[in-house]
């Protein structure tokens, strides 16, 4: 275990995994002091099942809750300055998000504007937020990307940035997490393992990030097979979703790097989901902080592989290991979705031409380890498919 | 990694590390909106000079409402009053707390009171009672060991009515805990090895008892790592700030596992050696711990194995077949409590019977085992053992752990 000699760390966030964990629901927001929480969910992201599980777990609590099932794919400032209205004249005192994503997105936003009673102008030229807000619940299904528990959220083009904006509670519940197909699960998995390489391998890691990061990766080493073969199987789809949410925490205390800086690149500029940019990037970026040297790629093998293979490999060998496991978890992954998610970036329908806007957004990302010609060779790589030269 | 069929987990707490913490402080009351903390401490906190250390380190940054070192070392509800009086007098805004459990529940006690604008504490005991924001508390903690800064229970004595008042809150914990390497520096060699086997046995006990989940598991994991890895040096050269600052993590990873994950025998018979017979927490801990382990061994192995890999090393690990895992994490928790022993001249007990008090007298007479062992019955943390435990077996556990013996575990009844 290494540590930096100095580090904070923040996750507000209470777990609730499991069977029936929707139950505790009413209880939980009890204990926040929450008496009638607005659910904020979309009928055209949301199963209309997971909306009627949802309610039916509630009915029995006598609580009222106040359900609004319209966010769309692409919501807008309209939408938050509406929900702020409705919020207010009905006195609910808290949010539910009910499903992942723009959901959450939308959630976090409208929570700003209703915590700090302003409005949606207001919050854009200002995304600073400096105080607690009202309480958030998140009730994520199966499409998550790991940004729902985090600190960030991203809106019309602002991000936002603080951990007043982590949920006070996530619900991991069997029935909401199961996907509706196999590349759905593969890209919530690949988004959560990404993320939780990225904070379990940086400099400046710290033990308690370590913690979500460490269990992140085993869960989606231990289960992305079955996952992603049979999306609809209760229990590795929830040990997904844990992992998901795990690595929402984990990279919400680690310093952001070449893995989600470049996944939020791709997300902006082509709109495919975090999971499939972060996911073709990943073995390249690995390659690449492997021959740069100074990241902690040996100490991923514990988690991917469990104690006995890592104890029992060389310290000298560790990393090989470490990359051909990843390998072989993205082949094998790829071959189950049976080549419906693209391998490469070329494959996703990125032109060549625009690699070099890749490069010069992605400078524009805070991230100090900037390196214009390694990243460079990088996003080639990625485009092309073939390993980091 | 283990999913269990339901699991909880939490922990509220920002922390804080390193050795330039408290620095950090007057920024982290700013956050929420505080300038002026009354301080809360006890006469030895003070009297080892770690509040010159922590306003020196703070004044330029806050005014300093007032500082209490008057806190007894069992919390007493009188001081609790006497200090949030203290608080409204002097106009303060928010709580430092610089000490160890009891400093920590007298803290949280005046925080209900000056929050809630309480006169009567009683009638917000009990689990769940609070129902809204505190007055900003920062706890700075001087032992590597207990957790408490990081749980949200506080129990208060109130002393002329003789009764336990405990609170139970996410309200209650502290919105910040710092862990700076200088506030543990001046723990003797002994206090150090005792609190540091308290806080192994949290994280260890955490592991392999029934309660545990994917995230008590991570956090108990790492911890281990960083207590083997830190506590002999800690004791050995006590200005060692990296190792301090190490074993305050780890201690608090631990808090945070077993806080999350409950506890089982070490704790259910720790608890009672402890109030049978007076004997500090840690001592128990660092004693029972073996025992325990062994006793659970036919249930436990599994995870008792995978702690070699935290405890010792990938070497030792891979040369210690699988089957001889389980076996060999209790030799070197015993091979650390021989440690302790010699690197404190004598005073880390490795049994009950060489627990002395002050004056040099044995604090468990064997007579008193058949007095602990039904103790331990009622206490709470026996639900959650792997093995169901009956009078008998806490008999035989406690008569080993007396004499320093190895369980003899063909005795044990297998349920």
């Amino acid at each position: 275990m290494i540590f930096s000699d100095s580090f904070e760390f923040t996750c507000p966030i209470k777990t609730n995994s499991g069977k029936k964990a929707l139950e505790q629901l009413p209880a939980e927001l009890d204990a926040l002091n929450a008496k009638k929480p607005l659910v904020i969910t979309g009928k055209e992201l949301v199963s209309k099942c997971v909306i009627k599980k949802f309610t039916k777990a509630f009915s029995d609590s006598g609580m009222t809750i106040g359900i609004f099932d319209g966010v769309p794919e692409n919501p807008d400032w309209k939408l938050i300055d509406e929900l702020k209205k409705a919020y207010s004249e009905k006195k609910y005192d808290s949010i539910i998000a009910l499903g992942s994503g723009v959901i959450v997105e939308v959630a976090k936003v409208l929570n700003i504007a209703v915590s700090l009673n302003v409005d949606s102008r207001k919050i854009a030229k200002d995304p600073a937020v400096k105080r607690p807000l009202n309480p958030l619940v998140v009730v994520p299904t199966a499409a998550g990307s790991g940004l729902e528990t985090s600190r960030f959220a991203h809106f019309q083009g602002t991000v936002f940035s603080s951990f007043y904006l982590m949920p006070a509670l996530i619900i991991l519940d069997p029935r909401m997490t199961r996907a509706e197909s196999k590349e759905e699960m593969a890209t919530a998995a690949l988004a959560a393992f990404a993320r939780s390489v990225e904070a379990y391998i940086a400099k400046s890691k710290n033990p308690l990030a370590d913690a979500y990061a460490y269990a992140a990766i085993g869960f989606v080493a231990g289960n992305l097979a079955t996952a992603v073969e049979k999306p609809c199987n209760k229990k590795s789809a929830l040990a997904i979703a844990n992992a998901v949410a795990m690595s929402g925490t984990a990279m919400s205390n680690t310093t952001a790097g070449l893995i989600s800086n470049l996944g939020q690149v791709l997300v902006e500029m082509f709109q495919f989901p975090y999971g499939i940019g972060m996911g073709i990037c990943l073995p390249h970026i690995l390659a690449y902080y492997q021959k740069k040297g100074g990241y902690n790629i040996a100490q991923l093998l514990l988690p991917l592989s469990g104690p006995d293979l890592y104890a029992a490999t060389p310290d000298s060998s560790k990393t090989d290991r470490a990359l051909t496991i990843v390998g072989g978890m993205l082949r094998e992954l790829y071959e189950t979705v049976e080549n419906k998610m693209p391998k490469t970036l070329k494959a996703a329908g990125v032109p060549q031409y625009m690699l070099a806007d890749i490069l010069e957004k992605l400078s524009l990302a805070d991230d100090a380890a900037f390196d214009k010609e390694g990243y460079l060779t990088v996003i080639e790589s990625a485009w092309e498919g073939k390993p980091v030269a | 990694m283990l999913l269990p069929e339901y699991y909880e987990f939490c922990c509220r707490v920002q922390l804080v590390a390193g050795h330039k913490a408290l620095e950090r402080i007057p920024a982290l009351l700013a956050d929420l909106g505080a300038k002026k903390p009354l301080i809360i401490t006890d006469k030895g906190v003070a009297g080892a000079g770690l509040i010159t250390i922590v306003t020196e380190a703070i004044k330029s940054g806050v005014t300093i409402g007032a500082i209490a070192d008057n806190v007894p070392p069992d919390s007493d509800l009188k001081v609790v009053n006497e200090l949030a009086g203290m608080y409204k007098q002097k106009e303060c805004d928010s709580l430092i707390a610089v000490g160890g459990g009891s400093v920590m529940d007298t803290a949280k006690g005046v925080n209900i009171i000056v929050s809630e604008n309480a006169t009567d504490l009683m009638k917000f005991s009990g689990a769940g009672a609070l129902k809204r924001v505190l007055k900003p508390l920062i706890a700075v903690p001087t032992t590597a060991g207990t957790g408490s800064e990081v749980t949200l229970v506080a129990v208060i004595k109130d002393h002329e009515k003789h009764i336990k008042m405990a609170f139970t809150s996410y309200f209650l914990l502290p919105n910040v805990s710092i862990l700076d390497s200088r506030m543990t520096m001046t723990m003797p060699p002994f206090i150090t090895s005792m609190t540091g086997m308290d806080a192994l046995t949290h994280a260890v006990e955490a592991y392999y008892c029934l309660q545990k989940n994917p995230l008590s598991d991570s956090h108990a994991y790492a911890a281990i790592e960083l207590i083997s890895k830190n506590l002999l040096t800690a004791v050995k050269n006590p200005t060692d700030k990296d190792s301090r600052l190490a074993m305050a993590v780890g201690a608090t990873l631990a808090g945070i596992a077993f806080s999350n994950s409950m506890v089982g025998m070490v704790h259910n018979l720790g608890h009672s050696t402890g109030s049978v017979c007076g004997v500090p927490h840690g001592i128990c801990m660092s004693i029972l711990l073996p025992y325990g382990l062994e006793y659970n061994m036919h249930k436990s192995e599994k995870f008792i194995a995978e702690l070699l890999l935290p405890l010792a090393g990938p070497d030792v690990y891979s040369k210690t077949p699988g089957a001889k895992r389980a076996e060999k994490v209790v030799e070197l928790i015993r091979k650390m409590n021989d440690d302790l022993y010699v690197a404190t001249d004598k005073r880390h007990a490795r049994c009950l019977k060489e627990v002395m008090d002050r004056d040099g007298k044995q604090m468990v007479p064997k007579e008193k085992l058949i007095e602990i062992a039904k103790a331990a019955l009622s206490d709470p943390a026996s639900a959650y053992n792997p093995e169901e435990a009956d009078y008998d077996d806490n008999v035989m556990v406690l008569e080993a752990a007396w004499e320093g013996k190895p369980l003899d575990r063909t005795k044990i009844k297998k349920g």
